[in-house]
């Protein structure tokens, strides 16, 4: 029995005081090609870390084919996996060949000079790539893509079981990335390589990976084919942006588009928008409806609060409550004069208590006036009220016509448009 | 002309200049006569083989500083070494310890250098590998703590005092022990010798610590002992020679776009090169003028115009930003 290439076991890994992997498990079989995606921050880079032995996790086990990374010799790790980095800054003037040979580094002996066989693997390495040409250039006078792929080169150079590419073909000009992409695939398909692939390219991992794993929040969400993995609901989950997904009918092959831009600058323009938030959770909300061009108020806020920074920054007109009180008369009023005013009325998923539920108030009376209502859904879990008063009036508000959304990209297409300015 | 040529370039043509330098004096230019001038043969001799040593220790530090630190500005003094070791020649010199024993003044300098050393890497050092920022940090710190020791000692010191730690401090090859010599010669070998064969970790370490890993290097023993390599062979040629400036800063760059950056070739490229460079300034420091020079103040007035001459030319070809 064959011990598979990679094998995770209940990793958590991170620095100083974050934990960027939580409680990760995952397993590759030996020349699988396997594409890593997941938004900035996911953990990507930092399982790359723990898998070359760079990071120590702090709980749970990495094997590369059965053997504790921690505890594999640095000559036998070398040997077992090399990584591609994005990119590499190398201060001083190597040759293309002289760093290629630098991945024979632990195969050449301390005293002695390379052999036949060292070097016949250098020479392939720099034809694969497309080097061999500009063999005796200093790296750092070659552009990014020359320079990447002889660092490619000299991950091949090591004769890895495994390679590690943490969006090495992202600097790479669209010719030279199918290049460098198609001889990946060739060595995984002919020599058994495992290759792992990070990628922020999503129809190029689809294109290029048998399998795919999509990471968020240091865990994973979804392992399996590109066609499960990539759905237009995963997507917008995990990168809280609308794709569309085409697979091919023929070739299976699938074709991922980016969002029709829909939240263009102005498409908000002359429509008012009423955001009810509080805590900090209405920050993107509004962000992302200023950017759109549409205009907003917002309220009934307490001051000091980051979302009445952020919505006075934006310019929006807010009724404001002193910090840390309840909810007064007069700031209602002033908040439904606001919300009367709006076109619609957006709440965001703020977290419901005594103080603040009079809030819904507001929407009430949008909803009563005809006005469409959006509602930030997961109120269940946000209601903080002895009674679950919230839970039971958002309910009654959704019943009564008014539209539930998840994610913002969501919200952008479900709000009323402006008229399009000429 | 090919690096592998310069390379072969270098390790004749020093040799040659090292023997040249023999010929030079302040009693005249020529080959003393073996009967009746033997006393200043042996003299010149031993000058030569002082500026060999020194210049080969310092440059050859240098080199390693460079690739560990991957700074262009990194010469052997960075870490502090040079302040460390300036605190315990001063302490040698004032308490008088110094006049005691040829070996004190060394001595006192070479263990206040590698003390300092340890301070620097300890402080910089945090549980994992030690970033190259904080150990250049922590050297510029601990360097100026010790140089305001210096100076505060040599503001309240006797006059005779402060003129032999200026003297010192300025660096000359003036040896007063054969045995000093021998002993200074073989830490110097043995430590280049060291460096040398820690040349393919260098090598990988250039392209920083994250890939000389993936590479199969053990990252942390070859940085600890790169720079305890380089901290011995500094220690022990500042003990004997004092502070030299900018042989451990010019020769490696020189030498690097010259041979190339494989530490297989520059290390001992730089061994020679600089050893002859520092005896060619001594040789000039000791006939050019009826006084001495320190040879601190030639490598400094020779090294500097040259050295920017090369970084104009080098632009193309050396470390670039």
């Amino acid at each position: 029995m064959t011990a598979p290439a990679i094998q995770i076991e209940k990793v958590s890994a991170g620095y100083r005081e974050t934990r960027v992997l939580k409680d990760l498990s995952l397993t590759v079989a030996e020349g699988e090609m396997v594409g890593i995606l997941g938004p900035n921050g996911a953990g990507k880079s930092t399982l790359f870390k723990v898998l070359s032995g760079l990071l120590p996790p702090r709980s749970g086990t990495v094997r590369l084919f059965g053997q504790d990374v921690r505890r594999l010799p640095p000559a036998e790790r070398a040997r077992t996996v090399a990584v591609v980095p994005q990119d590499l800054d190398i201060p001083v003037p190597y040759t293309v060949e002289e760093v290629v040979m630098m991945g024979r580094t632990v195969s050449i002996g301390r005293l002695s000079r390379p052999t036949a066989h060292d070097h016949q693997v250098v020479e392939r390495a720099l034809v694969y790539t497309d080097v061999a040409d500009i063999r005796h250039r200093p790296l750092n006078e070659l552009s990014g893509g020359e320079r990447q792929r002889a660092i490619v080169a000299m991950a091949l150079a090591q004769e890895p079981r495994i390679v590690l590419m943490d969006e090495a073909t992202s600097h790479l000009d669209i010719n030279h990335r199918l290049e460098i992409m198609q001889l990946v695939e060739r060595l995984n398909a002919e020599g058994g390589m495992t290759v792992l692939m990070i990628s922020h390219d999503l129809q190029l991992a689809a294109e290029f990976s048998r399998r795919l794993i999509l990471l968020d929040h240091g865990s994973l969400v979804a392992d399996g084919k590109p066609a499960e993995v990539l759905t237009e609901e995963g997507v917008r989950r995990v990168y809280h942006c609308d794709v569309r997904v085409h697979q091919d009918s023929e070739t299976g092959g699938l074709s991922i588009l980016a969002p029709p831009r829909l939240p263009a600058v102005c498409a908000g323009k002359g429509i008012r928008i009423h955001v009810v938030a509080g805590g900090g959770c209405g920050e993107e909300v509004m962000r992302r409806l200023a950017l759109c061009g549409y205009s907003l108020s917002s309220g009934v806020l307490n001051r000091g609060d980051l979302d009445t920074t952020v919505a006075e920054a934006l310019g929006a007109d807010t009724s404001l409550e002193q910090p840390f009180s309840p909810v007064s008369r007069e700031a209602l009023g002033s908040a439904r004069e606001l919300a009367l005013k709006a076109d619609a009325v957006v709440l965001a998923p703020v977290p419901f208590g005594t103080g603040n539920l009079v809030n819904l108030d507001l929407l009430e009376a949008a909803r009563a006036t005809g006005r469409p209502v959006f509602i930030a859904g997961g109120i269940e879990d946000r209601d903080f009220t002895p009674a679950r008063d919230a839970v039971r009036r958002v309910r009654a508000l959704i019943a009564g016509g008014a539209t539930p959304w998840n994610d913002v990209a969501e919200l952008l297409t479900l709000l009323p448009k402006g008229v399009k300015s000429a | 002309m090919t690096h592998r040529r310069a390379f072969w370039l270098v390790m004749i043509l020093a040799p040659v200049l090292l023997a040249l330098c023999v010929l030079m004096g302040p009693s005249g230019i020529g080959f003393p006569d073996w009967t009746t001038q033997r006393e200043i043969l042996i003299l010149r001799i031993t000058r030569v083989l002082a500026g060999l040593i020194i210049g080969a220790a310092l440059s050859c530090s240098g080199v390693v500083l460079q690739a560990i630190l991957r700074n262009p500005l990194a010469e052997p003094y960075v870490l502090g070494v040079s302040s460390g070791a300036g605190l315990g020649a001063t302490l040698a010199i004032l308490t008088g310890l110094g006049a005691a024993s040829a070996f004190a003044l060394p001595l006192c300098a070479f263990v206040m250098a590698v003390l300092t050393l340890f301070l620097v890497y300890a402080l910089a050092n945090q549980g994992s590998t030690p970033s190259l920022y904080s150990l250049i940090l922590s050297g510029v710190i601990v360097s100026s703590v010790c140089s305001s020791l210096i100076m505060f000692m040599v503001s309240v010191a006797p006059v005779e005092g402060m003129h032999s730690i200026l003297w010192w401090m300025l660096g000359n090859l003036e040896v007063t022990s054969d045995a000093l010599l021998a002993t200074t010669g073989v830490l110097a070998l043995l430590g280049i010798l060291g460096m040398w064969l820690l040349a393919p970790e260098l090598n990988a370490l250039t392209l920083g610590q994250d890939m000389a890993h993936h590479l199969g290097i053990r990252v942390k023993a070859a940085m600890g002992s790169g720079l305890l390599l380089a901290t011995l062979v500094t220690a022990a040629s500042v003990g004997v020679g004092g502070l030299i400036g900018f042989v451990g800063l010019i020769v490696p760059h020189s030498l690097r776009s010259l041979v190339g950056p494989d530490h297989r070739r520059l290390i001992p490229a730089a061994a020679l090169g600089g050893g002859a460079f520092l005896a060619v300034c001594d040789a000039i420091a000791r006939t050019v003028l009826s006084v001495e020079i320190p040879v601190g103040v030639v490598t400094a007035l020779i090294g500097g115009p040259f050295f920017l001459v090369l970084l104009r030319r080098r632009r193309r070809h050396g470390w670039t930003e």
